[in-house]
């Protein structure tokens, strides 16, 4: 992976379209401004992976539900 | 009373203002907005997220506090507003806010989603999937003790 040092303002630039701009550094926290072709999807990576966990959890088959309410049953009655 | 044909309840009839609106949609499903929340006696404690759009789409959820007594919600400032919520102070589970953890069903064992919860304004049913900022929590949370093989 390339590393790079930027200050608070600096710029870095991938290819002739994307340009990435070190907006603010705080104590744990930095704000980044990207600039990118619209079709070009910019997203925090928790995001694709609650995106990716969600298709995985959707309408799931009848056979894995019976399973877990069948397995679920004993724990939820120790819960008062 | 409107009604819907579903994939995995059969047709179902539903109250108009009881349906939950994701003005976002959640990640992956952008634009279904309407879901309803459904309990049976024989699936409890699990509650389910079923799409009025998508006859197919429904998630299954457990109340997050089932999974997790001490979880600790944090709701940014954009979700709270988002939310229609105060954003001088944070929600509480259960007087402002639902707060459920989607389940994923997987060959290793059931998990729950403990980094986005699905977080449900109680007085408007505003719902958005959240993702707690800068936190610990996986999104893959075994929800039963790993089943350890036994050596005879």
């Amino acid at each position: 992976m390339l590393m790079m040092s930027r200050r608070e303002g600096e710029t870095i630039l991938i290819g002739d379209e994307i340009e990435i701009v070190i907006a603010h550094v705080g104590r744990s926290r930095v704000k980044v401004g990207i600039r990118a072709p619209r079709e070009m999807p910019v997203i925090a990576q928790e995001v694709k992976l609650v995106r990716d966990q969600n298709l995985a959890a959707a309408a799931p088959s009848p056979s894995a539900l019976s399973g877990l309410i069948a397995r679920l049953q004993p724990v939820a009655k120790t819960r008062p | 009373m409107p009604s819907f044909e579903t994939t995995s309840f059969g047709k179902l009839s539903y109250e108009r203002d009881s349906a939950l609106d994701f003005p976002c949609g959640l990640p992956g499903f952008e634009d279904r907005r309407l879901f309803l929340i459904l309990n049976f006696e024989d699936s409890k404690p699990l509650l389910f997220l079923q799409s009025l759009e998508d006859p197919r789409l429904c998630f299954i959820t457990l109340p997050i506090l089932a999974v997790d007594p001490q979880y600790h919600l944090r709701v940014s400032s954009e979700d709270l507003a988002r939310l229609d919520l105060p954003r001088e102070r944070q929600p509480l589970i259960g007087r402002d806010v639902l707060c459920l953890t989607i389940l994923s069903l997987q060959e290793s064992g059931p998990t729950a989603n403990l980094l986005a919860p699905v977080v449900v304004n109680i007085a408007n049913l505003k719902a958005t999937q959240i993702i707690v900022p800068e936190s610990d929590y996986s999104h893959q949370h075994a929800l039963l003790p790993q089943e350890t093989a036994v050596c005879s």
